[in-house]
């Protein structure tokens, strides 16, 4: 043993799965408790674990009244820049917290990606594939669960909060299955178990005999997935109090802003720090094909707030550097204004935003034309995309995946890491 | 006073503003004058011909100043007094009767150069001149405001003013003094989407709304009557109307019930002459948005009239009080009598695809003999009434 | 995919008549697949049991379980065409009528449809069901629909258009992707990418719906009054793609023409007409001087379109095989198609049996394919080539009436002195819509997750556990056979087949340990009504 090296670099991960097999009962961290013997070390170690917070705009943002202003042009609109902490990056003014944070985050104004609806936008944006009929992708948060997550957690390991996606785990299999919280991030109906322990662990062990035997004669994949979903279910009664957020909610409050996605944010924050290895927090509604500047007016200010807090806060934990905050749609907007003060869908030039894990913060990658039609340098593909952030977290985004024996790559073959996106 | 009798409205002539959506439109005195404004802060000033003509005629003065969209405009019966409400944040006063302090070329038919230069490239059609017309700068501006500046609204004794912006600041101005009377604001996260004043000025009506900033996380919009003087509410439309709602605030529940009311924001209000009435336009991009006849004194509605299909974008009545004419999304004027809800006429048509072009704004002649409506498609109709 | 290949795809069909010397389509059906199966080296599953069989079709034809008595009897029939006479028995069963409604209910409107009112609408799914019990055939019952005569209330048929008042493009879209299996909506923005499909063909077949309006009555029964009417005059406006919709732009309208095919000739409209723009609500609308909609019901609908055939002999596959020969079923173009001759000869020969659709079912459940194990080692659910049968979850409708009959609860409550009204009593149904309605991800894959848990294990199921007299459970509890005999009926009852000596074993040694055997039976069954092999039918 190389004596120089620190000890959680030997907590390996296979270390950490042998940890999690070992123990069945107790609280969010006892599934690696015993390798440590103190939860406040366990604490250390998750901070160490790599992690994604996707903040998802369903319906697709406007780049223009964001972060690609083209203020005078005629595609422009009636929104203003306003200066940043970041010298010559201008973003929209409805976005004032994020402008303070900036030196944080690396804006990508060339995103050039394929899918121009919602439904594909939406599957080639949570999995960096388009839809297939033949192939079932993973979404992001699953490849993250995968490769970032500790096995059999108590507490899932891939979380939703009012989230759009719906390619699920796909072809990785019930193990990486999304946990869905309710639109405020609460607890979905009936999460919680009223009956006696004993008699539920009784109930249970015959359950899991029923299931073996159906298991015997079929392979089929969808009653794994509901064997395992059951088996989730049962983990995560061992950790509700994580999802009841009311008292830190009510010292975080200003910092996330009194919304949804505040609050959305700040559990997402929560989950990461309790060892959860992806979170997605949506906010819908950016679908403006009528009343573009009104809605974005509406949608953005709170999701500002939401997303400069959550920076902030993991900056001040110590966290940023472990985990990644993407901020994406399915798609971007029209750089033409049409008859209903609405912008529709465009794929051509877009902008998404990376922050933290190891993301070059402070930096706008990429730029736009005049009118923000095209994509003037530095094009990203969905697929450079989604292997720049898989490098960011420490996958390797040409490691494959086999559906069958057909070996699927993180990232589609042809991507490129982004390597100016990385410090 | 002549009658306004709607079945006389010919078109008189059809002015060409193009460049930005045509937003406002206002006649200044009971001339052949008005003004309109656009998305990008072009207010410009129009003379008409006596005669109705296919010819577009040229505007006559250019009123600088605006930087952002203009959204309103209303003007004193004498045309001496035109005031503009922007989304640069600032309300602007103008006398378009003093002598111009200069001049400038201006290009309203831009679309059809382009048009133009598009079939004939090697043509001059981009390059022609514009017209050359005199220029003046506003006689006061009234700041303060935060926001886009969406509610404007002047009392028919033409003493007092009411704005409202987009951070829910509304102001109550004093016309002759020039001085801010009042001010307040409304629920948090709120915009002000109308505003208007009682014929002598004492009452304030304010509507608000926001857009939903979530999934289920969308404030309350409010539908209130103010003590102009101190901002002290008077009557709250919502409670009359649902007086079994119990929660204002942010419940998805509560905005289902008032949506239907409000629908995506009552973008125009206007007291009736006689003051009994409120007049409220249903906006945004919505089913049918038709327009609210309100009792002032009692709060209840009286009916609601007109309907135009995605959503009215404004709403006047006439001087006599006998009509309420709307605008909206569905590229037309509608003429309704005030007495029965009936419409009496129809002018414009949709002309367009699934969605259809709006009429941003309408106004009528302080003597009823002319009336206007601003295109978004960079037009303002003119129709004549007599 | 080019204009060639689409019309390799839906070529028409030839009106064969079909003589008495043909052979069945489900002989054709088995050869089709075996010669797949031959070409794509598969190894196919061996036949289904009886007990694996008897459930499934069950759940397939009428969407219940057998009852224990009906599965026991089936087991003990010693008779070789026990199985043919099955399906027989349950295309004659009152239920059959009721679940095809709530198949094809759920194809044309779903879990939340669009329009006023439309969550609510019974007439429509008495209709539909009335169209099952007397086997009225598809096309003349989907004819039915387009035309939309009469009322939403009194008749029903106008409950499918009322989903799309004024919106001629939502109504186009969802017309072409249901009868016609094509999806059009991308041409609605812009021409399509990769597909033949322009955008002028999606306004096309919307010029046909441009004149509809739903007028209003007022409510019956809770149950929204509507009628369809039709203007005299209305054009959907073309403007181009989206994305250059600017205003001022003026549109373009665009004729009524059929997919793929011929411009409509219209009769030019009587001399005064006067231009309509709305109908005036609670009036019965008076019939256009020519009805366009009538036009594009009768050319859906007829015998020589090359799609409506194919769709509904893919789509009605698809439901009892699991996934369609085109797959997925309403986009079916060259390249989803697996099995080419099949289709073809499902198509022709339903469409020559006058779009009988109990005809279909008959013929796929008696083919071998059907008659599968799902056993075996493969993953997917769906398998391509049909070489072991699909593995599909229940819907909320099944699982509910297949958990009420299993328990006994049906049979409990039918003896109340008031018994319970209504189809979906025993749970809160709207938490059954929730966790269960839609138990795909859209694209047919199952999307079961936790939530669903959550309700099976902390929800409302254990109230179905009825442990009143004639009951499961007190049935089980008052016999006095040994444990391991008792098991057998209760798997019997529950999962409709008997128990391996390993499962009565391990049940009658935890329903002998301790001492209150009546709360360790409710357990027991409560862990047969939610495991995986109840959960799914397979």
């Amino acid at each position: 043993m190389n004596p120089r090296c620190r000890p959680a670099d030997h907590l390996s991960r296979r270390a950490l799965l042998k940890g999690a097999l070992a123990t069945t009962a107790g609280g969010v961290f006892m599934n690696w408790g015993d390798l440590f013997g103190s939860a406040a070390h366990a604490k250390d170690v998750a901070k160490e674990q790599k992690s994604c917070i996707l903040i998802w705009l369903n319906g697709g943002a406007s780049q223009f009244e964001t972060f690609d202003m083209k203020v005078g042009r005629p595609t422009g609109g009636p929104l203003r820049p306003i200066q940043t902490n970041v010298v010559g990056a201008q973003i929209c003014e409805l976005m004032p917290k994020m402008a303070q944070q900036m030196d944080k985050v690396a804006v990508i104004r060339s995103m050039r990606t394929s899918q121009i609806d919602h439904p594909g936008g939406i599957h080639l944006m949570h999995t960096g594939y388009g839809p297939s009929a033949n192939v079932r992708y993973p979404e992001i948060g699953a490849v993250c669960a995968k490769f970032l997550g500790r096995e059999k957690p108590d507490l899932p390991n891939f979380i939703k909060i009012s989230s759009n996606g719906d390619a699920g785990a796909g072809f990785l299999g019930p193990n990486y299955q999304p946990f869905g919280l309710d639109h405020d991030g609460r607890l979905p109906q009936f999460a919680v178990s009223n009956l006696d322990p004993k008699i539920e662990a009784n109930r249970n062990e015959l359950r899991n005999f029923a299931e073996d035997s159906f298991a015997l004669d079929r392979k089929v994949e969808v009653a794994g997935m509901h064997r395992e979903a059951y088996e989730s279910v049962r983990r995560l009664q061992k950790t509700l109090k994580v999802f009841d957020i009311e008292q830190e909610w009510a010292k975080h409050r200003d910092l996330y802003g009194d919304t949804k996605i505040g609050k959305g944010c700040m559990l997402a924050r929560r989950l990461v720090e309790s060892g959860v290895a992806f979170v997605e927090v949506g906010q819908s509604g950016y679908d403006t094909h009528a009343d573009n500047f009104a809605g974005h007016k509406g949608l953005v200010p709170p999701m500002d707030h939401a997303w400069a807090g959550l920076l902030t806060d993991l900056h001040q934990r110590g966290m940023l550097k472990n985990t990644l905050v993407v901020w994406m749609g399915e798609i971007g907007r029209t750089p033409s204004i049409n008859n209903r003060s609405g912008r529709d869908h465009y794929v051509r030039a877009w902008t998404t935003v990376l922050a933290g894990a190891r993301i070059k913060p402070g930096i706008v990658y990429g730029e736009t034309d005049l009118d923000g039609k095209d994509v003037k340098d530095k094009p990203v593909t969905e697929g450079d995309f989604f292997a720049t952030i898989y490098k960011s977290l420490g996958i390797n985004p040409n490691k494959e995946n086999f559906q069958g024996v057909r070996p699927i790559p993180l990232a589609p073959f042809g991507s490129n890491v982004v390597e100016d996106l990385l410090a | 006073m002549p009658d306004l009798n709607p079945m006389k409205a010919t078109l008189h002539c059809e002015l060409v503003f193009e460049g930005a959506w045509t937003t406002s439109v206002a006649f200044l005195g009971s001339g052949r004058r008005l003004a309109a404004g656009n998305r990008e802060g072009v207010l410009l000033v129009w003379d008409l011909p006596e005669q109705p003509t296919k010819e577009s005629p040229a505007p006559t003065r250019k009123l600088e100043g605006h930087t952002n969209a203009i959204n309103r405009l209303v003007a004193s019966d004498d045309g001496k007094l035109l005031i503009s409400a922007s989304h640069d944040k600032s309300v602007r006063l103008w006398d378009p009767t003093v002598e111009p302090a200069g001049s400038a070329e201006v290009i309203v038919d831009s679309e059809q150069r382009e048009r133009e230069a598009k079939k004939n490239p090697k043509g001059a059609a981009l390059s022609k001149p514009g017209v050359k017309i005199a220029t003046q700068q506003a006689q006061h501006v009234f700041t303060g405001h935060r926001a886009w500046v969406q509610a404007l609204g002047m009392s028919r004794d033409q003493k007092r003013l009411i704005s409202g912006d987009d951070s829910g600041l509304v102001c109550v101005w004093d016309l002759a003094t020039r001085q801010q009377l009042a001010k307040w604001t409304g629920s948090p996260a709120n915009w002000i989407t109308s505003a208007c004043l009682s014929a002598d000025g004492q009452t304030a009506f304010v509507a608000e709304f926001c857009s939903p900033r979530g999934s289920f996380d969308r404030p309350p919009a409010q539908v209130r009557l103010f003590e102009a003087a101190t901002g002290k509410e008077t009557l709250d439309f919502l409670k009359v109307l649902y007086p079994n709602v119990k929660v204002r605030d942010s419940s998805y529940g509560y905005a289902t019930t008032w949506g239907q009311f409000v629908a995506q924001g009552l973008v125009a209000a206007e007291f009736s002459p006689d003051g009994k009435l409120l007049a409220l336009a249903q906006g945004g991009e919505t089913g049918t948005g038709k327009v609210h006849l309100m009792e002032v004194a009692t709060g209840k509605l009286l009916r609601s009239v007109s309907g135009h299909q995605s959503g009215a974008c404004d709403a006047i009545f006439s001087a006599d009080g006998k009509y309420v004419l709307s605008v909206g999304r569905d590229t037309t004027l509608r003429i309704c009598q005030v007495a029965d809800g009936k419409e009496v006429a129809q002018l414009g048509k949709p002309r367009g695809g699934q969605f259809k072009d709006w009429f941003h704004a309408v106004a009528l002649s302080p003597d009823q003999q002319w009336l206007a409506a601003a295109d978004i498609s960079g037009r303002v109709y003119v129709w004549s009434m007599g | 995919m080019n204009r060639l290949l689409l019309s390799l795809l839906f070529v028409s069909l030839p009106l064969v008549p079909v003589r008495a010397a043909d052979p069945p389509l489900r002989n054709c059906i088995d050869e089709q697949v075996k010669a797949a199966w031959a070409r794509e080296k598969v190894k196919p599953a061996p036949l289904a049991d009886d007990a694996e069989f008897l459930r499934r079709v069950h759940l397939d034809i009428i969407g219940i379980i057998p009852t224990y008595d009906e599965a026991k009897a089936f087991l003990d029939d010693q008779s070789p065409d026990k199985r043919a006479k099955l399906i027989d028995r349950l295309l004659e069963h009152p239920r059959y009528a009721l679940h095809q409604a709530d198949e094809w209910d759920q194809v044309l409107f779903g879990r939340n449809p669009p329009g006023y009112e439309t969550q609510r609408r019974p007439t429509f799914q008495r209709w539909l069901q009335e169209q099952f019990a007397k086997n009225v055939p598809y096309d003349k019952w989907v004819a039915d629909i387009l035309k939309a005569e009469g009322t939403t209330v009194d008749d029903g048929p106008p409950w499918f258009l009322a989903q799309y008042d004024r919106q001629p493009e939502d109504a186009a879209e969802k017309i072409t992707q249901t009868f016609l299996g094509v999806q059009l909506q991308c041409a609605r923005c812009h021409d399509h990418p990769f597909e033949a499909w322009k955008q002028v063909d999606f306004y096309g077949v919307a010029a046909f719906l441009a004149r509809l309006q739903v007028v209003q009555f007022d409510k019956k029964n809770n149950e929204l009054k509507a009628m369809i009417g039709e203007r005299n005059t209305g054009e959907v406006l073309f403007t181009g793609p989206a994305a250059q919709q600017t205003p001022g732009k003026k549109g373009e309208p665009i004729k009524p023409k059929f997919l793929q095919g011929e411009a409509l000739a219209e009769p030019a409209p009587p001399k005064d007409l006067k231009e309509e723009r709305s109908l005036p609500a609670s009036k019965a609308p008076a019939k256009p001087y020519f009805s366009r909609k009538d036009k594009l019901a009768e050319w859906i609908t007829a015998k020589d379109n090359p799609y409506f055939a194919r769709a509904v002999a893919n789509r009605v596959w698809a439901q009892f095989m699991g996934r369609g020969l085109v797959h997925p079923v309403d986009n079916m173009i060259a390249k989803n198609l697996t099995h080419p001759e099949l289709l073809t000869a499902c198509a022709q020969q339903l469409s020559a049996q006058n779009f009988d659709l109990k005809w279909y079912i008959r013929e796929l459940c008696n083919s071998q394919t059907y008659q599968l194990s799902s056993t075996g080692e493969v993953e997917d659910a769906r398998p391509t080539w049909f070489e072991r049968a699909r593995v599909r979850p229940l819907s909320a409708e099944e699982l509910l009436e297949s958990w009420r009959q299993a328990t006994g609860y049906d049979a409990v409550a039918a003896k109340a002195p008031k018994p319970p009204q209504g189809r979906f009593h025993g749970v809160t149904w709207d938490y059954m819509v929730r966790f269960f309605g839609q138990p795909n991800n859209g694209t047919g894959n199952f999307q079961g997750g936790l939530q669903e848990h959550l309700y099976l294990n902390n929800g409302e199921v254990s109230r179905l556990i009825a442990t009143d007299k004639g009951s499961l459970h007190q049935t089980l509890l008052d016999d006095k056979r040994p444990w391991e005999e008792r098991v057998d009926q209760l798997y019997l009852s529950i999962l409709t087949r008997p128990a391996k000596p390993a499962e009565k074993k391990k049940f009658a040694e935890y329903l002998s340990s301790g001492d209150k055997p009546a709360e360790r039976l409710r357990e027991a069954i409560w862990v047969l009504l939610t495991c995986s092999e109840f959960r799914f039918n397979h």
